[in-house]
């Protein structure tokens, strides 16, 4: 199991960047006068409200503001306030060294999925899969999915529940969690950042993307070895999902599900973690007990 | 450039209006004795007048109307033509399901009595089935496996655990008329050798190389990433091309390659074709594509090589993939030939010019390019 950085503190600092894609200010603002009303202090790299054309600074830049903040004693978290693409230009570059020493939370999914993942192979060293900055606006900041990333911090255990799908496996396992967004988990297979997924629970959600493009995906995790020996599986939302001119003839969990059937550990679809609001905190690389049951699943830290 | 010279030394264009059996007539195998064990290599017999062709489709559906042009320029080069059970079929979006598609691939594969197999269409399925494929008999006999796009499966998974070479060009549903992409794909088959000839771009990276060519379709070698056809590219030439994805997605594919470690130790790198670029709504990444695959091999010293005609593009060239060709990129022209290929036994040394001696071949040109490119 994964080392657990050290939980906040009131007047502990959050350190604020944009590791990837652009974000104006005012998109950052609701988010970090919520982290204030939770008691932290927060610091705003220099990749937040910059643009360099489809990033938020050049390679270099983002690579500099991120290696700061993962040296910086005073930083006690780092929250990524969006995604988009662009961590896996700069990921090899960084030292962890210092980091490895006094880790710290790293919030955030999507395109930080890369992040998370490289940061667990590197290190052993847990990090949040949480809601970034634009989730706390429109009044969100009070929903339960940004709540979970607060308790998640303040170092409550999590207890997360949903109704059961009728894809579902029944089933229950106590193993680590690993996992994110499945066009990157599949994009850095055979790269540094690279997870193995035996005895794990696998967590995957997406969006945007077509329905054939995830059966791929899905069948390309199948072909790297990378569903057959899991402890259980979790699919979150596969939102805004796309189909060609020619339809696939499935929804997309029926072409998951296709995918995954012959297999027999538990597994869980439609769990709340996605690019829509319903997207639960949940800790990278820490063991979870997930009871998947006919009525209902449960996902607790363990 | 003059276009009437883009492939000058390639076939003349008043001769590819001719019967195109007439306009070649230097062999490189000797019919059967081409089966000859060749660095461990077992290349397939080139084709004969009176062979027969066989199509199936593996990855999407195609219509039987969609292959008569195919069909007429196989018949035309003294082939038969037969055609797999899922010729005309579709599910979903495939040519049948899984286990047709399969079944089908197979028994072709298997048949003593076909020489070759040119897949009807790309799309999407192939690596659905491809784990599911007996290759013990095509191992021992193997045959020509033509295709593009999704088919990439195939030539890497052929590459990778077979060492048997393969074609990468038209599919069934690619013929129109007998024009040049249709040339090539004949004078592969049948064993003639082709050169290609072609101006240089100034985003070249001069150099010489020589080394197998592997790849295909830059999301498909992205999609067999860490699985049974995944490729080892050291020493190799390199070839992706690719069709209808967003720039974004293209950078990180790329990235995915380098972070791989797929880059690193090339003989050489060949861009074919980069079509239908997806547009978002608001495109921020306003880098050409040659950019970005330039920022992803600019530390490397391989040649490499831009715009070359293969791809999802009407004139898209035939070349055989996992057989040593010659590659020279020069400042005024790119050239691309079959490297000499021994008849027998000895082990085929693979010359990696492109660390010792493109400097001797191009320093001048390296030279300049470099001025150019930093412009």
């Amino acid at each position: 199991m994964a080392i657990n950085p050290p939980y906040l503190h009131k007047k502990d600092t959050i350190g604020i960047l944009c590791p990837a894609g652009f974000m104006p200010i005012e998109k950052v603002q609701t988010c970090i006068e919520t982290l204030h009303s939770w008691g932290y202090k927060t610091v705003v790299g220099k990749t937040v409200g910059s643009q360099h054309h489809y990033f938020s600074a050049t390679d270099e830049e983002r690579l500099h503001d991120l290696q700061q903040m993962l040296d910086d004693d005073s930083i006690h978290a780092i929250l990524c306030a969006r995604g988009g693409y662009g961590l896996s230009r700069i990921v090899d570059q960084l030292n962890l060294k210092k980091f490895k020493r006094n880790p710290k939370w790293i919030i955030g999914f999507s395109d930080v999925t890369v992040l998370h993942s490289y940061i667990l192979k590197k290190t052993g060293i847990a990090s949040l899969h949480a809601p970034m900055a634009g989730a706390f606006n429109e009044g969100e900041f009070t929903n339960v999915y940004v709540q979970s990333l607060r308790s998640a911090l303040a170092g409550k255990h999590a207890k997360y529940t949903c109704a059961a799908h009728t894809y579902n496996y029944p089933g229950s396992t106590v193993a680590p969690l690993v996992g994110g967004n499945l066009s990157l988990i599949v994009h850095q297979l055979a790269t540094a950042s690279d997870i193995k997924t035996a005895g794990k629970i696998l967590f995957l959600e997406d969006v945007g993307e077509y329905i054939y493009n995830v059966d791929r995906m899905f069948y390309q995790l199948k072909r790297a070895g990378r569903l057959d020996k899991l402890a259980g599986l979790i699919i979150g939302g596969f939102t805004d999902s796309k189909d060609t001119v020619v339809p696939f003839g499935k929804s997309v969990y029926e072409a998951i599900h296709d995918v995954v059937k012959e297999y027999s550990y538990p597994i869980a679809f439609n769990f709340p973690v996605s690019h829509e609001k319903e997207n639960y905190a949940l800790k990278i690389g820490v063991d979870y007990d997930l009871k998947v049951g006919t009525k209902q699943v449960r996902l607790t830290e363990a | 450039m003059d276009r009437k010279h883009f492939f000058r030394a390639f076939i003349p264009a008043s001769l590819a209006a001719l019967s195109v059996k007439q306009a070649f007539s230097s062999p490189i195998g000797e019919g059967k004795s081409a089966n000859q064990p060749f660095s461990s290599t077992n290349i397939p017999r080139y084709l004969q007048e009176g062979d027969t062709v066989a199509i199936t489709c593996p990855a999407g559906p195609v219509e039987l109307e969609k292959l008569a042009p195919c069909i007429r320029s196989l018949r035309n080069w003294g082939l038969k033509v037969v055609f797999g059970k899922t010729v005309g079929k579709k599910w979903q979006r495939f040519g049948g399901t899984d286990p047709e598609r399969l079944i089908d691939f197979q028994q072709l594969l298997d048949d003593p009595n076909i020489s070759a197999i040119i897949f009807g269409k790309g799309g999407y399925g192939t690596m659905r089935i491809i784990d599911g494929l007996n290759w013990e008999k095509f191992q021992q006999d193997p045959k020509w496996l033509v295709g593009y796009s999704d088919l990439t499966v195939v030539h890497m998974h052929v590459h990778s655990n077979l060492n048997i070479p393969t074609i990468h060009g038209d599919m069934g549903n690619g013929f129109s008329i007998e024009d040049e992409s249709c040339v090539s794909l004949y004078n592969t088959l049948f064993g003639h050798k082709v050169l290609f000839e072609l101006p240089s771009s100034v985003m070249n990276r001069t150099g010489k190389a020589t080394g197998k060519i592997v790849g295909g379709n830059l999301t498909l070698v992205h999609a067999c990433a860490a699985s049974k056809s995944d490729i080892d590219t050291t020493g190799k030439i390199l070839f992706l091309e690719d069709v209808s994805e967003y720039k974004y997605s293209i950078d990180r594919m790329m990235m995915a390659l380098k972070r791989s470690g797929k880059l690193d130790h090339l003989a050489g790198l060949i861009l074919g074709q980069f079509t239908a670029v997806k547009q978002e709504q608001e495109e921020t990444f306003n880098m050409r594509i040659e950019d970005i695959i330039w920022d992803k091999v600019k530390n490397y010293n391989y040649p490499v090589c831009f715009n070359f005609p293969a791809g999802h593009i009407a004139d898209n060239r035939a070349f055989k993939m996992g057989i040593p060709y010659n590659l020279a990129v020069g400042r005024e022209w790119v050239t691309l030939a079959e490297a000499e290929i021994p008849r027998y036994g000895h082990d085929l040394e693979v010359v990696q010019d492109s660390k010792t001696d493109s400097n001797s071949f191009a320093s001048a040109d390296n030279l300049r390019d470099s001025t150019i490119r930093r412009r």
